[in-house]
């Protein structure tokens, strides 16, 4: 049983200052009455959660204890989708998402956790197994009986936005490709996660393309699930296993001083601080170093930009004097890494490219969130303000510019699959529009513009 | 970042936002980071100006009547009745063309009229208000959420007709189940203060099945046309002829306009012959919002105007960055520094403008060993010199407590000082609820401090630039 500190996290709720701001923006709690809201699930119940009293000593240490022990959390807690908006607005500083967090693995630690939860915080085992045989495994989980068998005995959501299995894995096509790719002094480690692995293998080829366009080598080392889906369930001594293995795998590259880059907003927010604050590893030399080294690729991008260390030979993505008009929604993953929005930085440089921030404050899928059944549609109507975004852009560019909307862009894999889903017009990572800018990638097709 | 900003703006309330579009709107590269989102969440949506003088009893009647009696260091004096004036017009018309209309809370508010939204983009540039305006200055007595007498200068259209100063009598009616708005306490406060009032409570059933029913709940819910109507009739229905209605601020979120008109019409439709004062619309304005706990609708309609105009000129607003460090060499300010999941993220701009707020806003932080200190740049703080000193004995105490004096001093350009007198630094101004020799909340100048200082401080780095 892991134990954790009264760190950070919980000595946060001490500055709530009850102003219900994080009430105002929660998108879950405006939806369901099942969530009471922020403010209500964290910061004014943990306190009277023994487990986060200040004052409480035992053997372990004045303010440690063991998950499972102190008051049991509300139920409640577990339709929190962790979105982290209540951390964005927040004025005092309350880690609101993570008490929640916390709160959810007390009560997995207790009372154990669903076999579908736990299906759920393995994807990356599930996608491994079916990457064997993809055109299969795509038959298997996407035929209308398997998905209304899914929803009957485990509680997936038969209508949410399952990937597909790519037929063939980014590291098959790195093997495949080996004789291509770039040998340089300056390198950087890509960290693909596993959705870029096994489902869209093209989103890191788009980025290994840009990278190497910049004159970096690109090492793929071996690594694992950053372990997000469990921690989002509760599961936190799994994550605690696989962050290690993580950690470990990594480090001599973060001791080299390379970059870990990563494509994947949550993969990378996990890395720098969703494990180790949660899983209470902020004092292990490694686990900080490789906070300390991991960059989301935008804001990697960006700091290059910023030295002046970018071409700008970028080219329009569109054949057309019109502007062309796309809708860019950055994912609440990326905002809780705190950067800004790099990618609208960078893609403001590509030619006639009319790029529309939403502000809608999430898609609502939140990781595994969406596809529970009992969730589904809490995802769908928290989604509706981003989904009624696009298609108001979508009549703009049929009246401004040249025909209908052909894409939105997102930096995170579920939520652009979420965005396909609610509003039926594909979407594509920010690196696959500067990799299609700089004439290295097929927009379209998603594949490499010289086809290899 | 591509291009190099003219002014990032550390905050994002009131203060903030406001010198944000100030600066924007002369043509400046403007950013605005903050920690979280501004306390205008928490607000009335009123525009106090001045409701208490330091050590007065009764409220001021005119603020700019006021001023000379102000301590001389006050950022008031510092500006001068014009130049508020001048701002809280700017400010007028940007909420007007937002389709957020304000209005004078008091002095025959009936003819201070902003034009309808329709005319949104000339609104904004239309030639300035007539200063030598008699009534400039005149506060008007709004409807507290407990039923006292608020001192406001100008109000959100919503709230005009609670005003004091018209005599007609008064039903405040609550919504069941809807927490922290007790009508009977209101009615009960107001007729102490020798109103005929009455209160009434109407049934919310019909409108929703949910339990938990917070203010921005029943607001997202009456910007539906069905739930509009159920609402009218309710109100109809329990309002007497000749009496003004005054219902809790969660008219709508986005609609709440419509649905006040709706109701004036179906009041006014009802009792023909008892309809008075009637407002621009030629209709007896009947129904106002009083303002509620947090979230308050008043202040989210205010943030959600401000936040739009300022998008609309490409003014990016982050939330949740906070200020962990900068890097000055002499009397110049290079970059600052926000936290982030990893690493520090720098930001560089040209100016900086602290407007962070006071000890509410986060501004400023008091510790249990009594020191104070101002959280971004550690500016020097005029401050009691002892923890014993931070209060008086009574929360309530009329004179309002010493900490909340705290702040920074500035000259007339709004760039901080040090001790002796001096500029801190040569690109670092300040506004807001941050300044010293104010006490907003004990006086009720909160947002006409945010308003004018902030439009004087962003003027002040739109002369800098232009030299």
């Amino acid at each position: 049983m892991p134990a954790t500190s009264l760190n950070a996290v919980g000595l946060s709720l001490n500055d709530c200052i009850k102003c219900n701001i994080c009430t105002s923006y929660c998108p879950v709690s405006q939806v369901t009455d099942s969530f009471p809201g922020p403010k209500y699930a964290a910061p004014q119940s943990e306190r009277f959660r023994d487990f986060g009293h200040p004052f409480y000593a035992d053997d372990a240490g004045p303010i440690s204890r063991t998950l499972a022990a102190g008051r049991m959390p509300d139920a409640s807690v577990d339709f929190c989708s962790g979105c982290r908006v209540c951390n964005e607005v927040c004025p005092t500083g309350v880690r609101i998402a993570e008490i929640n967090a916390r709160a959810r693995a007390r009560i997995a630690a207790a009372r154990g956790l669903s076999l579908r939860n736990r299906l759920l915080g393995r994807n990356e085992l599930l996608a491994r197994v079916g990457s064997i045989a993809p055109g299969l495994a795509n038959f298997l989980l996407h035929n209308p009986l398997s998905r209304r068998l899914a929803d009957a005995l485990f509680g997936v959501a038969e209508k949410a936005p399952l990937p597909r299995w790519h037929n063939e894995t980014l590291n098959r096509w790195l093997s495949r490709t080996r004789a291509q790719r770039l040998r340089s002094q300056q390198k950087v480690v890509y960290f693909h996660g596993c959705a870029t692995q096994y489902y869209e293998p093209f989103v890191g080829i788009a980025a290994i393309l840009v990278l190497e366009h910049l004159g970096y080598e690109v090492i793929v080392p071996p690594q694992n699930c950053c372990g997000l889906p469990m921690l989002s369930n509760g599961e936190f001594s799994a994550a605690e296993g696989y962050h290690r293995r993580n950690v470990a795998r990594l480090i001599e590259f973060v001791n080299a001083g390379y970059p870990i880059i990563g494509t994947s907003t949550s993969c990378t927010l996990t890395l720098k601080e969703e494990a180790p604050e949660l899983l209470d590893l902020e004092n292990d030399a490694d686990v900080r170093a490789l906070k300390l080294a991991t960059w989301d690729i935008f804001e990697w991008l960006r700091d290059r930009l910023d030295q002046g260390r970018l071409p700008s030979d970028l080219r329009p993505l569109h054949q057309s004097d019109r502007p062309f008009i796309l809708p860019y929604h950055a994912p609440c993953q990326l905002r809780a890494h705190r950067i800004g929005k790099p990618a609208l930085d960078l893609l403001a440089r590509i030619p006639g490219l009319d790029l529309r921030e939403s502000h809608a404050r999430c898609c609502g899928i939140a990781g595994t969130y969406g596809y529970k059944t009992e969730k589904y549609q809490i995802a769908m109507d928290v989604g509706a303000e981003l989904f009624d975004y696009v298609a108001a852009q979508s009549a703009a560019s049929d009246r401004e510019a040249a025909g209908s909307l052909s894409f939105t862009a997102c930096d995170s894999e579920t939520c652009r699959w979420q965005l396909e889903h609610g509003t039926g017009i594909p979407s594509r990572h920010p690196i696959e529009l500067l990799a299609a800018a700089c004439g290295l990638y097929d927009l379209q097709a998603r594949r490499p513009a010289d086809a290899n | 970042m591509a291009g190099v900003l003219d002014l990032l703006v550390i905050g994002a309330g009131l203060t903030g936002l406001f010198a944000a579009y100030t600066a924007a709107r002369a043509g400046l590269r403007v950013r605005v980071v903050a920690r979280g989102a501004g306390s205008t969440h928490w607000h009335a949506g009123t525009i106090d100006l001045l409701g208490y003088l330091p050590n007065g009893q009764d409220a001021v009647a005119n603020w700019a009547q006021a001023l000379p009696e102000l301590p001389p260091a006050h950022p008031y004096r510092l500006l001068g009745v014009d130049a508020i004036a001048q701002a809280l017009d700017q400010f007028q018309r940007l909420v007007a063309a937002a389709g957020l209309p304000y209005v004078r809370a008091g002095g025959g508010m009936a003819f201070t009229a902003s034009s309808p939204p329709e005319d949104r983009n000339l609104q904004e540039n239309d030639p300035a208000e007539q200063f030598d305006d008699p009534r400039l200055g005149q506060n008007g007595a709004l409807i507290s959420p407990v039923g006292a007498a608020r001192p406001v200068y100008l109000a959100p259209a919503a709230q005009q007709a609670g005003n004091l100063e018209d005599d007609r009598p008064l039903l405040i009616a609550g919504l069941d189940g809807m927490p922290d708005f007790y009508p009977a306490l209101i009615a009960e406060n107001l007729q102490r203060q020798g109103r005929l009032a009455r209160s009434a409570s109407l049934p919310l059933d019909q409108l929703t099945e949910r339990r938990d029913r917070s203010p921005l709940h029943l607001a997202r819910l009456l910007d539906r046309p069905a739930a509009q109507a159920l609402l009218t009739e309710m109100v109809v229905n329990a309002a007497a002829p000749g009496e003004r209605v005054g219902l809790p601020a969660v008219l709508g979120l986005n609609d709440h306009a419509r649905l006040l008109e709706k109701i004036d019409r179906a009041l006014a439709a009802r009792d023909p012959d008892t309809a008075q004062t009637p407002d621009r619309r030629g209709a007896c304005a009947a129904v106002f919002e009083i303002p509620t706990l947090p979230p308050s609708l008043p202040g989210l309609r205010l943030d959600t105007a401000l936040r739009a105009r300022l998008d609309r000129l490409g003014v990016r607003v982050e939330i949740g960055m906070e200020v962990c460090g900068f890097h000055a060499t002499g009397r110049r300010i290079h970059w600052i520094e926000t936290e982030t999941g990893s690493r520090p993220l720098r930001h560089t701009a040209r100016n900086y403008l602290l407007a962070t707020g006071g000890i509410l806003g986060g501004g400023i932080h008091g510790d249990r060993c009594g020191h104070v200190k101002e959280t971004v740049f550690d500016l020097p703080l005029t401050a009691p010199q002892t923890r014993a000193q931070w209060l008086r004995p009574l929360f309530l105490d009329k004179r309002g407590h010493p900490v909340f004096r705290a702040g920074v001093s500035v000259d007339h350009r709004f760039l901080p000082l040090d001790r002796s007198g001096a500029p801190v630094y040569d690109n670092l101004w300040a506004a807001g609820a941050v300044l010293a020799h104010t006490d907003p909340i004990r006086e009720r100048s909160r947002e006409g401090i945010a308003i004018s200082t902030g439009c004087a401080a962003a003027n002040a780095v739109v002369r800098g630039q232009q030299l």
